[in-house]
């Protein structure tokens, strides 16, 4: 009750903070429009066949990127957890590319998928594997030894130790490498949309931008947030039950 | 007898709604005097815990009253030192630098705390370990980092609460004649909360048994069990004579425990 | 056997560069989208030379540096505020965490009209993107202090000053640094984008530039200078947290 309140009262004292900056005439003119217009700019997103068209190109884009990212990241991260050898090998360097901006590699991954949709999911698949192969292989091995002789003690095949313990023990760190892969996938794929591409949000974004349609570009930025809001905290409480 | 240092007069203490609601401690009284070592014992879940928060003034909110050196406690009161009963050494601190924290606070110089702080280290049996990391002790070692750093705030009164649970059984005997040995050393007042029989009876002047829930004191028992008290005393027939007389009180509130807890699952 | 294997990892990984070079001179990948290694190796010498790398990689140093420190000195006390009041942790620890989530570098242009085309608006926006985890961080570290220590804290009659100092920042101190890396690691995406996007200022730049010449052993061998860089930059992290966790326990 007292956080509704709370939220209210910071929500209402942004927004008056920000009619009187726009109302004031400090800043260059139209960058900071009055809540008015982005309302409206807001509407006319809202009810425009084109930004559902390139919300679909950029979200087509991230669930195939999170698809291949994640489960090329689950299974790395699987067997550098279950495997010592390979862990000692490899893993180190998967570390060291983890924190790496991979915005880096998007000349070359232009060259090698062009510069349609392809690069972008390439983009977002190399920046989802990382979190989620760093995070599995952790997670696997913090599975309590006991419960790997439990399956060992009924003799359970590789198969049916990865499917019937391992899996289910790494739930968490699985869920929560992929929240994080998602956050970075998303960035990945909306900077490479802005920097080259004929159709998506990025697009979108730099479209209005050269436009100078400032209410606009606000409008999307919105949008953006509560659906990347909206799909983390789904995510949250996924990993909470 | 000296006179009390510490009194505990008619301490009440509720949890919950009247209507829904555990009285953990009633009417509970008794005193410890200036250089003597009292146990209360009682079974698990008897409110022992709840007495020692109140004792040591982190749990306020009851009826009666706690007094030290005829001053009634409101709050963590300076003359008391508290050991708890989970492991409480501060990971980010070194052994010497665990002991030294009530002396550091005080504003007392590096040098001087060091050399004081050392002599607890060692009072304690910790020398050579001064530049470990809690993490790197094992349990019984880090429970000693505790006492030393209690001791180091040279509190009037010790209390402690089940210091030496957590720990195995052999730990527990010989970190047990260690305390003895430093209590009678320092002629420290302490009082020790516990559930088990040999700690209380090789520690304490005074036993006071409590009953299973509300706890109440049954009785109060005096070891006439001469000093010093090494670890051989655990094997003498008046020892174990002490220890059988205090089960049969022991046992009847421990099986009151246990039956309240059948009907709870029933 | 197991003492080999970060050997046998090398090994393996120089062999498939070997590989690679093989696959690209018997033409079945096109040197135009994979450059011979060789001359990336070969390349790596003159990018430094006629590029300028050193004062670049110091530029983009600087600039996550600088993220990174207005990063703590903001982060933490917001973190210590939330925790300290409880309604507003309840009112705002789910903004704080939509405001980790959301990729504000999608925002980068307005940012550029508000504070010009400069390192300081990267700086900026590494802040923007780094901040919330640090303070998503030191609430949990926080929160997590076990009551045990507080305890011993109040039984001592700390003032509240000192329970913050001596008690609750060392407690969550593993716990910030995490959030640290975390929000350095979303810093430097944003920082090193940004100067990519707009083609400004350090190591960003220098890729853009070098692949809108088509110069690919060049590009490819400067991203061999970013991975570096970063690879040393959070090796550092690393050494200095896992001297935490031995003291930390």
């Amino acid at each position: 009750m007292a956080a509704a309140r709370l939220r209210l009262i910071a929500a209402v004292a942004i927004m008056a903070a920000w009619e009187a900056l726009a109302a004031s005439g400090l800043l260059f003119r139209d960058v900071v429009p009055s809540l008015w217009y982005i309302a409206k700019a807001l509407a006319i997103t809202l009810a425009d066949p084109a930004f559902y068209r390139n919300l679909g190109v950029t979200s087509g884009e991230f669930l195939m990127a999170v698809s291949v990212g994640g489960l090329a990241g689950a299974s790395a991260g699987l067997a550098l957890g279950a495997n010592r050898f390979l862990a000692a090998a490899y893993e180190r360097w998967v570390h060291y590319l983890a924190p790496v901006p991979k915005i880096i590699f998007f000349p070359a991954l232009l060259l090698a998928f062009g510069a349609g949709p392809g690069s972008k999911i390439a983009m977002g698949a190399i920046s989802c594997f990382f979190p989620v192969a760093i995070s599995v292989a952790s997670g696997v091995r913090a599975v309590r030894p006991v419960l790997l002789n439990v399956g060992h003690g009924f003799r359970a095949t590789t198969w049916q130790m990865a499917t019937k313990i391992y899996l289910p023990a790494v739930r968490e760190p699985l869920l929560n490498g992929l929240r994080l892969g998602f956050g970075v996938a998303a960035i990945g794929i909306l900077l490479a949309e802005t920097k080259l591409s004929k159709a998506g949000i990025g697009f979108l974004v730099m479209d209005s931008y050269r436009r100078f349609d400032m209410p606009g570009m606000y409008a999307l930025l919105i949008l953006v947030v509560l659906l990347v809001a909206a799909v983390n905290a789904a995510l949250t409480r996924l990993n909470r039950n | 007898m000296a006179v009390p240092t510490l009194t505990v007069e008619h301490v009440t203490k509720r949890f919950g709604t009247t209507e829904f609601g555990v009285t953990a401690v009633e009417d509970f009284t008794f005193d410890v005097a200036e250089g003597e070592f009292v146990s209360v014992i009682g079974p698990s879940g008897c409110g022992k815990s709840t007495l020692f928060h109140i004792i040591g003034g982190l749990t306020g909110d009851y009826q009666g009253r706690v007094t030290v050196g005829g001053e009634t406690v409101n709050g963590p009161h300076p003359a008391i030192g508290m050991v708890f009963q989970e492991e409480s050494t501060f990971p980010w601190r070194n052994v010497i630098d665990n002991v030294a924290f009530p002396l550091e606070l005080r504003g007392v110089s590096r040098a001087e705390r060091l050399e004081r702080a050392l002599h607890y280290v060692t009072m304690v049996g910790l020398r050579g370990f001064e530049q470990r990391y809690p993490a790197e002790l094992s349990g019984g070692m880090r429970q000693r980092v505790s006492i030393a750093r209690t001791l180091a705030a040279q509190p009037k009164i010790l209390l402690m609460d089940e210091p030496f649970a957590s720990l195995d059984e052999q730990t527990r005997l010989l970190l047990g004649a260690k305390v003895t040995q430093i209590q009678q050393r320092l002629r420290q007042t302490t009082l020790l909360i516990t559930h088990s029989l040999t700690e209380a009876v090789q520690l304490s002047d005074r036993i006071v048994v409590m009953t299973f829930r509300p706890g109440r004191v049954r009785r109060i028992v005096e070891v006439r069990l001469p000093r010093p008290r090494g670890d051989d005393i655990l094997t003498s027939p008046e020892f174990g004579r002490y220890v059988a007389e205090l089960w049969v009180d022991l046992r009847e509130e421990a099986n009151r425990g246990l039956d309240a807890a059948e009907h709870l699952a029933t | 056997m197991i003492r080999l294997a970060p050997v046998f990892g090398l090994v393996t990984l120089i062999a498939a560069g070997l590989a690679l070079q093989g696959l690209i001179a018997i033409d079945v990948v096109s040197r135009y989208v994979v450059p011979p290694p060789s001359e990336v190796l070969a390349a790596l010498g003159r990018i430094v030379v006629e590029e300028q790398v050193p004062a670049r990689f110091l530029l983009t140093s600087a600039e996550t540096f600088a993220a990174g420190l207005l990063i703590l000195t903001a982060g933490v006390p917001a973190g210590f505020w939330l925790y300290h009041s409880r309604p507003f942790r309840r009112a705002f620890e789910p903004w704080v965490a939509a405001w980790a989530a959301a990729p504000l570098v999608l925002a980068y242009p307005l940012f550029l009209v508000l504070f010009g085309r400069s390192s300081i608006t990267i700086v900026i926006l590494g802040v923007a993107a780094g901040t919330a985890p640090v303070i998503l961080k030191t609430v949990e570290g926080l929160a997590a202090t076990r009551t045990v220590l507080i305890d011993v804290g109040r039984s001592l009659r700390l003032t509240r000053g000192q329970m913050f100092r001596k008690i609750l920042f060392p407690a969550a101190m593993p716990a910030i640094f995490t959030g640290l890396r975390l929000g350095l690691t979303f810093s430097l995406i944003n920082i090193v984008g940004v100067e990519f996007l707009i083609n400004l200022g350090g190591l960003g730049q220098l890729i853009n530039e070098l692949a809108e010449r088509y110069d690919l052993a060049g590009t490819y061998a400067a991203i061999g200078f970013v991975l570096l860089a970063s690879m040393l930059f959070f090796v550092c992290l690393e050494h200095i947290e896992r001297w935490l966790r031995r003291a930390y326990g």
